[in-house]
């Protein structure tokens, strides 16, 4: 588990993450990104950028 | 054998293209952030292929340029990047290749594309050359729309705003079909249905399984050869004239599409990388 940024809520981390992973907050519906590991940090994840996507 | 893996932020696409590459034995997974990149010019990175994943479409173009300069084989390779993250260079490409498509104008300055516009006849669409996600899509109805348009685009956007990729609208009954290829194989459809006339599922069109006919299977495969081969997604319109190339997708979004569609398209993908790898 590892605490929402923004939230402070615990946010369960998979055994197979990774960095860089999305994942979605369960009690606030922010979204995350796993920004490191051992130990896990979680932060908001970037904006939409404008040539984002396919 | 080692795959790189280029890769920004890991949606669930990439992670279960990861879980995927992971099942396999023989495979070491090199991951390769692209913002912690810096490339070496002179130095090639010890990795036997790249596969594409960055959800940057500047940084994958420009990633794939970098990897294939030091002689590592890429997929998608460069070229596909170059042509397929551009819809104007994509309707070149369609066109050379005799590949259906919607009629569409180019047109450099805000009266020369008002021209364009008011040829193809209204309505009419706009659309960034780069772009994704239906995010700036304009459906202009009629002159004043479109030169309301056309001046915001000119004024507001940044400099490649100002080049007008302009599409006349085809008329879809609010749905399209995207279909998947993975090297020579049509290997899925789904359509996408929504009530608003952009159905792309980032704006809330809803995915159904479609069957893979042979004239999907036949105008994918042709749209994925004219843009280079590999692996892409295209977008077909159903019109009264036949099926015709909207767009071709060079890194393709599948999460909501295998439960949809029965294929597992990860493992498609990942064998596919291999077998190119191991050539």
């Amino acid at each position: 588990m590892s605490e929402c940024p923004v939230c402070g809520a615990q946010v369960e981390i998979t055994a197979d993450a990774v960095v860089g992973e999305l994942l979605e907050c369960g009690d606030c519906a922010s979204e995350l990104e796993i920004v490191g590991l051992e130990p896990t940090v979680l932060a908001e994840a970037p904006e939409t950028e404008e040539d984002w996507g396919q | 054998m080692k795959v790189g893996f280029l890769h920004s932020l890991i949606r669930k696409d990439e992670k279960l293209l990861i879980d995927e590459f992971r099942k396999r034995d023989d495979i070491d997974l090199v991951l390769i952030d692209d913002r912690k990149l810096t490339f070496d010019l002179n130095d090639k990175p010890d990795v036997d292929v790249v596969l594409e994943r960055s959800i940057n479409h500047s940084r994958a173009m420009h990633g794939l340029c970098l990897f294939e300069s030091v002689g590592v084989r890429c997929i998608n390779s460069y070229e596909v990047s170059r042509i397929c993250g551009d819809k104007i260079l994509t309707s070149v490409a369609l066109k050379q290749n005799s590949v259906p498509q919607p009629e569409v104008r180019i047109a450099f300055t805000e009266e020369s594309a008002l021209q364009a516009i008011e040829e193809l006849g209204y309505p009419a669409v706009l659309k960034p050359a780069v772009g994704s996600w239906g995010r700036l899509l304009s459906k202009v109805n009629d002159r004043d729309a479109a030169e309301t348009v056309l001046e915001h685009k000119t004024i507001l956007g940044s400099y490649h705003h100002s080049i007008f990729y302009v599409q006349k609208y085809v008329k879809k009954n609010g749905r399209d079909i995207r279909s998947f290829v993975v090297g020579d194989e049509c290997i899925a459809a789904i359509y996408r249905t929504s009530d608003h006339w952009i159905t792309n599922t980032a704006r809330g069109a809803v995915a159904t399984g479609c069957p893979v006919t042979n004239e999907i299977a036949e105008i994918s495969l042709n749209a994925t050869k004219a843009v280079g081969g590999g692996i892409v997604a295209v977008d077909l319109f159903e019109s009264e004239q036949g099926l015709l190339v909207n767009e071709v997708n060079y890194t393709m979004e599948f999460k909501n599409s295998i439960d949809t569609s029965g294929v597992n398209i990860p493992e498609k993908i990942a064998s596919h990388v291999i077998a190119v790898m191991r050539t």
